[in-house]
């Protein structure tokens, strides 16, 4: 049971940025409030007294997203149900309504949000392979006395491990900003227990661009969770493909070299079976529907117009 | 607790209250508001029971501080109809019989409104897929899904609102779609289970349990708890002014532990407070000395020699031993051809019933101890609860609520005795409602049984001899055991005509989470057993396993394990109707080559994936990816 001793809900960033400076020990940000709450039961953190909760979820600089250029800047209020009831959202970033489907259920995606997926750093978080895939940097504030700090930080420089972050005491997560990959195939493969409501095994984020012939990989981006302490970006896979030929047999053959970076503390053996096959199965979907993502992506645009 | 004034829209009604920001909007909707229909089964967001909109977006309400729905337009299963009627997607629920226990029903229906308002012309994955959040563990989700899929049709305009209607039953009900009386006040959240139920002046209870699987108790001190304001009283053992003990078969279970903990979770002491957080903080106060005693965690070591003694009655900690003997088991494996040997073990398994165990307990006028409760045995209990509270059965009543599934685990009387005393001590009504994971440490499981096997066979599959010896785990306390035990041998050999056998099932004591009543009441763990050895028996012999098993089973005439002669059989109906069905193609296991045509047709169940919605056409909306 989650019980609170203060509980407000700031209208605007600095209020917000003021009550966490001066919050007494104890106190925890709220986003979403769909991690919180189940952490405040019997087996975890049993019933809790919180001093205080700072709710985000009314801070108006926190709202809605915006382009600019081949970046999207993502408010942290944003919340998994948006990539796939935004069909601008689904476009800029194809891989995030593939990884949406799969996250929690429709419920839970109404509250939960990308940046308090990342902020919890769950070695498992079906948020973070995404964001590494899409260069993800986090626009962090802080309010310094009589002014607002700002930083900015990659994101697979601030996932230091299980539930561990660089947020620095004060700070706030105000935006996620991530590539735009219009026009890149992707796919999100993960495997637990059930489809909804489930907690990655193992899931794997891909996204994959393709020359002007279709033929060859342009660009490829892959990235891992629920096999490590913190998910990683598969960068030496990325590099083998660049360029090459698409190619089943390559795409099986760098698959395989996946098994060798899981570093799980529990199922080493089942994780090593399962990921060179979501792995593949990931660049062969992703690489199918970059072939078929000018022409979606063109129809969308005479259905808009 | 901070306090805040809360505006909202509730069902169309402007609602402002002062009240606590960081509860949970379930809580607001239940305990200030009395919509009970929003139900509470997990509170971690797991099951669906508390699905509500919240600005047109359905959430799900325990993990939503209220706060949060400041100023939003609120609707509750409760604002889905008027009064007196119901929406298309209620009078499917009735017609397709999706509403079973119906504790998951407001929240299903609530998630497939959901759908019909988000993807009006979704598929059936897309509409499992939507409904995912939502769990159900009467139905199978079947009628479920029949029932959103039958709703969509009338929505779009696809089906005439007829289709929802009653249909005449004619001569008979067998064969036509009866419908059931209770699903609307299922389907619309009117019905209220124990946990619904408020009564003026009344206590919430909260539960001290054992952190150890087997302790002496040397010492409680109640004080500290006894003086915390808000609290009305705290009970042990020793309020206890009758014979203590309950049990399906034996009364070995004392209402609170007496003098040493059995199992992880047994209740030690219990709180009856003002309100259920003040019960929860008082749980603290309560000051337990314990002397940790060596368990028993494994059904083998039950039996050793020397093994910690768990009830003083049983020293060879045996709940039940069952035999059944038939024929001569000597004389059928000197026949046999061929002796197959081997072990099957199965697991623990919790019933998972949507409705926590739950319940309200009174003196009334007459001095008549009234227990309402979700209980599956409320004669039994009655006699029971006379015995422990020391007084005539006429002054003692229980009342079963409804039971938001079961499944046998409401068997056990748990919790009703607590109840009860406090209600004795404090001269007001007492509910308490179990969170799901005291649900899951304090319930009882199925029993976790290994069974080891002697088959005899003929070369033509005909069995000679079966010797069958199984070992359960009965955990702390007998509760259903016994029965089990007897069940499991009964069934043991399964549906075939053995001439000689040897059957031996046994429960045993463990400090391990009691075993108890569930679905098929050892049955499950026996044929498991049976169906494998029979399936590995037709790949030894190289038999068809559909022919084994006619070449086996039992027929009028037959006599069965525990020696009654059968007037009718019906298995060879059984496995023709199972084999029409898979489309089976016959012929000995391995004999097909690599590929078989009967695996993959109609009515194979797809594997699990996401993305249905991806895939479904819709013109009322674009679809994104």
């Amino acid at each position: 049971m989650l019980t609170f001793e203060r509980y407000e809900m700031p209208a605007t960033l600095p209020e917000a940025l003021a009550l966490w400076a001066e919050a007494p020990a104890g106190a925890r940000l709220v986003a979403g409030a769909t991690d919180i709450l189940p952490w405040a039961r019997e087996g975890r953190a049993g019933d809790v007294d919180l001093p205080l909760g700072i709710d985000l979820s009314r801070v108006a600089e926190l709202r809605g997203y915006e382009r600019h250029g081949a970046r999207v800047r993502l408010g942290a209020n944003t919340v998994w149900q948006d990539f796939l009831d935004d069909p601008r959202l689904a476009r800029w970033l194809p891989v995030m309504p593939y990884c949406s489907v799969w996250f929690a259920d429709d419920q839970i995606r109404q509250q939960a949000t990308l940046a308090g997926n990342l902020v919890n750093a769950s070695p498992a978080a079906d948020g973070t392979p995404p964001v590494l895939a899409l260069n993800g940097e986090l626009e962090l504030r802080r309010w310094a006395g009589d002014h607002i700090m700002c930083r900015t930080m990659r994101v697979e420089d601030f996932v230091t491990g299980p539930g561990a972050t660089r947020l620095a005491p004060g700070e706030i997560v105000n935006s996620v900003t991530l590539d735009c990959t219009e026009g890149y195939g992707a796919s999100f493969q993960k495997v637990g227990l059930r489809r909804s409501l489930v907690i990655s095994v193992a899931c794997v984020a891909a996204l994959v661009k393709l020359d002007e012939t279709g033929t060859r990989f342009e660009d490829v981006r892959l990235a891992m969770g629920g096999v490590g302490p913190v998910p990683e970006r598969l960068r030496d896979i990325e590099d083998r493909l660049k360029g090459a030929a698409l190619d089943a047999r390559l795409i099986a053959e760098v698959a395989e070299a996946a098994a060798a970076r899981v570093a799980s503390r529990s199922r080493v053996e089942y994780r090593r079976r399962v990921v060179p096959g979501f792995v593949r199965a990931a660049l062969e979907e992703a690489a199918e529907r970059a072939r078929t993502a000018p022409q979606a992506a063109g129809l969308k645009e005479a259905l808009n117009a | 607790m901070p306090e805040m004034t809360l505006d909202m829209r509730v069902n169309g009604r402007k609602v402002t209250r002062r009240a606590d920001p960081g509860q949970r909007l379930l809580d607001f909707l239940r305990d200030e508001l009395n919509l009970t229909g929003t139900k509470e089964g997990c509170g971690a967001g797991e099951c669906g029971t508390c699905s509500v909109f919240v600005d047109g977006k359905l959430v799900k309400s325990c993990l939503m501080p209220v706060a949060k729905a400041q100023g939003a337009d609120i609707q509750t299963v409760e604002g889905l109809a008027r009064p007196g009627e119901l929406e298309a997607i209620q009078k499917a629920f009735h017609k397709t019989g999706a509403s079973q226990c119906g504790y998951c029903i407001p929240g299903m229906v609530m998630a497939a409104t959901s759908v019909l308002r988000e993807a009006p012309e979704a598929s059936l994955d897309e509409i499992k897929e939507r409904m995912g959040g939502n769990i159900c563990r009467c139905t199978g989700y079947s009628k479920i899904i029949e029932a959103v899929a039958l709703a969509r049709d009338v929505v779009t305009g696809r089906a005439s609102p007829a289709v929802l209607e009653p249909e005449g039953v004619g001569d008979s009900y067998i064969g036509h779609n009866v419908r059931r009386l209770d699903a609307p006040s299922k389907v619309t959240g009117r019905l209220k289970y124990a946990g619904d139920m408020v009564m003026p002046g009344m206590l919430h209870m909260a539960v001290l349990r054992s952190p150890h699987p087997h302790a002496e108790i040397v010492s409680i001190d109640t004080s500290g708890a006894e003086a915390m304001e808000g609290v009305a009283c705290v009970i042990t053992a020793d309020d206890v002014p009758g014979k203590d003990g309950f049990g399906v078969f034996v009364h070995d279970q004392p209402v609170m532990a007496r003098g040493k903990v059995r199992h992880v979770g047994e209740a030690v002491a219990a709180i009856a407070a003002e309100d259920a957080a003040t019960a929860r903080r008082a749980l603290a106060k309560i000051r337990v000395e314990y002397r940790e005693l060596p368990g028993l965690f494994d059904p083998e070591d039950a039996l050793k020699p020397g093994a910690p003694v768990i009830h003083d009655y049983a020293p060879d900690n045996v709940v039940k031993h069952i035999p059944i003997r038939k024929g001569d088991v000597d004389k059928g494996f000197a026949e046999a051809d061929l002796i197959l040997e081997d072990e099957f073990s199965t697991q623990q398994v919790e019933h998972a019933y949507l409705e926590p165990e739950a319940g309200l307990a009174y003196v009334d006028a007459d001095d008549v101890v009234t227990v309402i409760s979700p209980s599956q045995n409320i004669t039994h209990h009655r006699h029971m609860l006379s015995e422990i509270i020391a007084k005539p059965i006429n002054k003692v009543r229980f009342i079963m609520s409804p039971v938001g599934g079961g499944f046998g685990g409401k068997e056990d009387m748990i919790y009703q005795g607590m109840l009860a005393l406090a209600a004795m001590k404090t001269d007001r009504p007492v509910r308490l409602v179990f969170t799901r994971e005291e649900s899951i440490i304090a319930s009882a499981k199925r029993h976790p049984s290994r069974v080891k096997y002697r088959m005899g066979l003929k070369n033509d599959g005909r069995i000679t001899a079966i010797r069958f010896e199984m070992l359960s785990d009965g955990g702390a306390y007998g509760m259903s055991s016994e029965g089990v035990m007897r069940k499991a041998a009964i069934l043991s050999c399964g549906p075939y005509e053995v001439e000689n056998l040897q059957v031996d099932t046994t429960a045993v004591y463990t400090n391990n989470t009691p075993s108890g009543a569930f679905r098929t009441f050892g049955g499950m763990q026996a044929q498991f057993a049976t169906e494998s050895m029979m399936d590995i028996a037709a790949e030894r012999l190289g038999l068809d396993p559909f022919e084994i098993r006619r070449r086996n089973m039992m027929r009028a005439g037959s006599l069965t394990h525990t020696q009654q002669r059968l007037t009718s059989a019906s298995i060879d109906r059984v496995l023709e109707a199972a084999e029409q069905a898979s489309r089976w193609e016959p012929g000995p296991v391995g004999m097909r080559g690599p590929t078989r045509g009967d695996l993959g047709g109609p009515g194979t169940r797809a594997p699990c994936t996401l993305g249905a919605r991806f895939e479904t056409p819709k013109d009322s909306k674009e679809r994104v990816a």
